[in-house]
Order: structure tokens, then sequence, then C-alpha cells
């Protein structure tokens, strides 16, 4: 059933319009720039044709099947819709508009009508209020959306932040490997546990993450996530958490929020990695999708400048992590990178091998070398925005050395010029987990790492 | 009596709140391990009742109509002998009619004084949206100031259980501190899962304390409880 929406054979838009600024002609416009290859019709109630494509008065009018209905019209024309797609034998609808439970009073009778309608007919439904899906396969967003990445994490959440802004930022920036981002908006039919059964055992689903402002049916949630999360990562973001978040919650997608602990109780249960917040979705995002499980929580630190090694080591422990001594053999490795009177340690210090030798090299043992010591799972290698590390970038060091070992790395970015520091976000960025700040850094590594010990502990 | 027979005879009476001894009856036939506690109706009835229990004995109001028994001049502990028993029933009389003059009262719960241990307290709560829940946390001023609990969605296994009580920040107290026998964690982890168990079978059920649970280094029991029905 949920096949219907991610891969339907035919789609029909209701609510088209020719006006390339409206929401209508967007969507289409999306859904023809996609890779959808089905059939396409546009239902506008006097156009003859949308974008290119014949347009028909009502669903009902269209000849062949139609597998999935967006619709994008005004909520009080909405019944009328899913009636006409209940006629025509529709049985996934979008429904993007807004003005439903959202906005109370009268919104409220509608979005029941429409889900009385749903029941009768076994129609899925998802939205209203929402933005329903971006993917290479279909995207029915009403933001302009091209080329988007095949990747292997799905996003999955309630409101339009996450569904227009990080999604153009994810999609243009190619920040993040996505495979769909989906917005469920009021939930009056489709829900997180209905995305997580689907997506838990969609094997181009490597990483799940997921940003919700109510639950929708806490106990078979806590059973399906569970079930979900036991298979891949499923990062949780959830808002309303406090008494100001829920109010927030109420006037915003017209959702209650849970109370606080029991929410926290879930997660924990669940097994889902928890989020604090939305750079979090990303963030972890990133490193679950990009990095190997890590088999424990000792971490290298090499850093560029030797003197965040303090503040690296409160940051750790805080984080559950441990920074142990090198092994012997890794030291002796070392030793000719590091000056005479200055024995190798962790965290590693590149600053006296980057003069000597430039960065390129100096990573070749510094980064290396750690990562080979079998008392190390993971590394946070600390960068700076200098001319000096553009090298690294063009020769694509760090990706390199990491592809060697299957060990979890990080980078963090501190200091330096905005010129360099771009494009170390932006082209290492691309490949591997990259960091403004230690904390949050940090903070992503310590999940990877207590989700890869709880996984093979469970799974040997 | 079996746990329906509670229910009922509680639901016949118009009550949602079931007394002290209906709700160790029900937990016990839960698997969960409660103080030995029984109804004297009378004076003479709570003295023999003690004689077999054995000294020293705890003497509590039976009252639907009075939940907060201490309040109520209720409870007297750590009765030495057949003269402190029978004074301490006439003493418990006289201030809860005092109290609660329109209270109905049954008689009084006559328990063995329990075998100290670290204080706990185990309960359920059911929750709108995830159903029943059930709390963890240590007794005293850690749950009535700090909230030190945590909770777990029902059902809960073994696992989930030990999360719940590793969650807890006063959790070191259950390790033994400063001389205090440490708890035995397992048995607490069994106790969640059973009363998890018991409310995931159990419908009908809108709360339960247990509270105060002695936890010891082999073993606990269940020292005070209270149930509330839907």
């Amino acid at each position: 059933m949920m096949e219907l929406f991610f891969k339907p054979k035919s789609v029909a838009v209701i609510g088209a319009s020719t006006n390339p600024k409206k929401d209508g002609n967007i969507i289409l416009q999306n859904i023809i720039d996609s890779d959808f290859s089905g059939d396409i019709y546009p239902i506008n109630p006097t156009a003859p044709e949308v974008s290119g494509y014949k347009a028909y008065p009502s669903v009902k009018d269209v000849p062949g099947n139609v597998d999935l209905a967006v619709i994008i019209i005004p909520a009080k024309f909405c019944v009328q819709a899913m009636e006409d797609c209940a006629a025509k034998g529709v049985k996934a609808v979008i429904i993007e508009a807004m003005g439903f439970a959202e906005v109370g009073g009268d919104g409220i009778e509608l979005q029941k009508k429409i889900v009385a309608i749903a029941e009768e007919n076994g129609i899925r439904v998802m939205g209203p209020n929402c933005t329903g899906i971006v993917s290479r396969d279909i995207a029915t967003t009403f933001f302009p959306m091209k080329n988007v990445p095949k990747g292997n994490v799905v996003l999955i959440g309630q409101s339009g932040l996450l569904a227009a802004g990080m999604a153009s930022d994810i999609v243009v920036n190619q920040t993040l490997n996505v495979n769909k981002i989906c917005s469920i908006g009021n939930k009056c039919d489709v829900n997180e546990n209905d995305l997580l059964d689907y997506f838990g055992d969609d094997p181009e689903t490597e990483v799940i993450s997921m940003y919700l402002e109510s639950i929708a049916d806490g106990r078979n949630f806590v059973k399906i996530a569970k079930r979900a999360a036991a298979k891949k990562p499923v990062i949780f973001l959830k808002g309303g958490r406090t008494e100001a978040g829920a109010k927030a919650a109420m006037s915003h997608t017209g959702s209650m929020a849970s109370d606080t602990k029991i929410v926290e109780a879930a997660i924990r249960q669940t097994g889902c990695v928890k989020a604090d917040d939305f750079t979090e979705i990303k963030d972890f995002a990133k490193v679950f999708s990009t990095q190997p499980l890590p088999n424990g929580n000792r971490v290298a630190i090499v850093t560029a400048a030797g003197s965040v090694g303090v503040v690296v080591s409160d940051i750790c422990a805080e984080h559950g992590l441990e920074m142990p001594k090198l092994s012997p053999h890794t030291v002796e490795k070392l030793k000719d990178v590091f000056p005479p009177n200055m024995p190798p340690a962790n965290p590693v210090d590149l600053w006296y091998s980057i003069e000597k030798l430039g960065l390129v090299k100096t990573l070749e043992t510094t980064l290396a070398a750690p990562l080979e010591d079998p008392g190390i799972d993971a590394a946070v290698l600390i960068l700076a925005g200098m001319k000096y590390t553009m090298p690294v970038l063009d020769e694509k060091t760090v990706q390199k050395i990491t592809a060697q070992y299957k060990k979890p790395v990080i980078v963090c970015m501190l200091v330096g010029y905005n010129e360099y520091k771009n494009r170390i976000m932006e082209e290492l960025g691309r490949d591997l987990p990259v960091f403004t700040s230690i904390l949050s850094g940090v903070k992503a590594l310590s999940k990877l790492c207590e989700y890869g010990v709880r996984y093979h502990r469970k799974n040997g | 009596m079996n746990i329906e027979d509670i229910f009922n005879k509680a639901r016949e009476e118009k009550r949602t709140v079931l007394t002290e001894i209906e709700a160790k009856q029900a937990l016990t036939a839960a698997g969960l391990n409660c103080s030995d506690t029984r109804l004297a109706a009378d004076k003479a009835q709570a003295a023999a009742l003690s004689e077999e229990i054995g000294y020293p004995v705890v003497l509590k109001i039976s009252s639907v109509d009075i939940t907060h028994k201490s309040d109520a001049g209720g409870v007297k502990v750590n009765l030495k002998d057949k003269a402190e028993v029978e004074q301490a029933y006439d003493n418990i009389m006289k201030s809860a009619q005092a109290a609660c003059p329109d209270a109905q009262i049954e008689g009084v719960s006559v328990q063995g004084m329990a075998r100290p241990g670290i204080e706990i307290i185990m309960g359920m709560i059911r929750d709108a949206n995830f159903g029943p829940v059930v709390m963890f946390g240590l007794g005293g001023v850690f749950v009535e100031i700090l909230k030190d609990v945590s909770f777990g969605v029902v059902p809960i296994d073994k696992n989930d259980a030990a999360e719940m009580i590793a969650e807890i920040k006063g959790k070191k107290l259950l390790s033994g501190y400063r001389g205090q026998e440490p708890a035995d964690i397992s048995y607490l982890e069994d106790m969640l899962v059973k009363l998890s168990d018991f409310v995931d079978k159990t419908p009908g059920i809108a709360e339960i304390d247990m509270n105060p649970v002695f936890a010891w280094n082999d073993g606990a029991v269940v020292v005070d409880a209270r149930i509330i029905l839907e």
C-alpha cells in the first residue's frame, strides 16, 4: 500500500495550475523533473493543458488508472476532491492544502470528513498540511526540487522547516545523501508508524531520521520503532517536550504533546538515537550514513591546533568517549613527525609536522597510524580553514585514508578564513561529516559509538 | 480471591480505590512479594492475628474512605506485644473516627514489620497515548523532591527494566552506600517485568503505587500498595 506513495505508476495533481508561481504548478513541475516515468494527469477545471500535459476537469475524467493523487486546492474543496478520488478508485492521496485540524474550528470538521471518506473507501491519506515526498523517483513538494540524490537516508518530518528549508539545503548543497524526505503534516491517516514500518524494511534505506511534534499512536510506535531501530539507526527529534514546546505544537500542526518523561522512556526503549535539535537530525544522519559502526568508544584526536586538547578531552568524557593512550607501536610510527623533545600522544598534535612536511604528508602518517591502532575505535580530525589545508581537499587525502580503515572519522573545523572554511565544508563535507564546533562533532560521534557498541553486542 | 473477584467486588461497591489488603492480594497474585497483610475486624482479632504473624507488627486503619492513613492517625508501627496492639487499636479507631467521622471502617490491617532495606517506589500510570507505563524510583526524598524516577512503556522486558534502573541518578545507592546492604538489582528488574506483565494483561487499572518497596540484597518486599481502578 505505501508503495503507491513512493513508486506510483500514475499520478494526478488536483489543482495543477498554469501559473508557474502557484504551488499547483510547482508540484507538477517537480514530478516532471523527477525520474517519474509513469502517467501524469493535471487536474484543472478550465485549462486544457498544463505544462505540456493534457489536463482534465476532474480526476474522474482521467482515462487510465490513478495510483496517487496529490491535492493542492483550498481546504473547503478537498472533501469533494476526496470523493472524486474515491469514485475513481484512487488508493493513495497526498493532501498538501492547509486549513485543517491545525487551524481548529471548521478545519477539524473538514479533516474528519476526509478521514471518513478515506476509511470508507480504503484510501490512505498523507497530510493534510504537508509537502508529501521528495525523492528522485517522485517529488510532490511545492518548493522547486531537482536532482534529488538517490542516497541511503530517509528524513521524516511534520514541519515545513524540514520539508522545505532542510530539503532545499540538503538537495541543493548536497550535504546529506538522502533517498527520501517525507513531510506528513497533520497525520490524519498515514503517520510515522506506517513510514517506520515501510522504511524499516526498505533495502534502499540505511538510516532514518525523524522530527515529530506528536506521536500519533504511542503503544504501536514503541513496537514499530523498536523493530525498525533493530534493523537500522533511527534518529529521532521530538518537539513539544516542554510546556512551552507543547503549546507551540498545538498552534502549529494541531497536535498534542506527550509528557516529556514518557516520551523519553519510549525513545530509550525503542533504541532510537535521540536528537535535541534540528541540526542534529541532519548531523547525526550524516555521521550514521557515511561512517562505519565502531566497536567501542576509544577515540584518537588528530589536531592541527594543539591547544584544543584539554577541551576535547573534557567534551569526550562528558559524552562517554574515552581518549586512551596510543599503543607503543603507534607512538613509534609517529616519532618521525614529532619534534625530538615532544613525545607523540593523544591528542596527536600536527603543527610541527605540518610546518615540516605539509598537511598531506602529515596526515598520511598521523591520521593513518591511530586508525591502525587496535586500541582506537574512532578518530576526530581537527582542521583549520587555512591555505595549507587546501591540498588535502584537492588530493582527497582524508577520504583516501579513511577508506582504508573500517573506523569512523569526523572532522571539526574550528578557525580560519571563510574562503577556505567554505571549501572544507563544501568539498570534504560531501563525503565526511564536517562540524564547525567540537561539541556537536563529538556528540554526533558519541551517538554513533553508543549505537555501534549496542549493535555489536546484540548482533555479535 | 483472584484478581477479577477483587476488582469486581470494588466495582460492585462503586469504588475505584482498592484497600491495601486487596491491592496486595492482587499484586501477590501477579507474582510480587508483598508483606503478609491481613484484616482484623475487631480488637480481639487484631491481637490474635498479631500473635500469629509474630511481633513486632504494624496496624493500619482499613477503610475505603481513608486514603491518607497516616494523616488520620491510622498507622501504628513497631508494636511489640498484645498490650501494645490493643492500645494501638483503640488509638487508631479514636483518631480515625475523629479525622473522618463519615468514613466506613472495616477494621485494621495487621502486618509484620518488614526487614528494613533500601526504600524503592514502583508504580504504574496509564498514559492516554502510550497506554500503561511503569515507573521506578528511589523512595523518600528522591522521589518527592528530586523526582528521580524513570519510566518504561508496557510491555517491558528485563533489558528495559535494567535500563530503567540504570537511568536513576541515585542508582549508586542501590549498590551499597556507607555500609548499607546493596540491592538485588536483578530481583528488582524481575519485579518491574512482573508489574508490566500484570498491567498489560489486566485491563481496568488506572494507577498503581508500590510505596515503599524495601529492597534487600536477597530480594525485596512490597510494604505498602495502592491500586486505583479506571
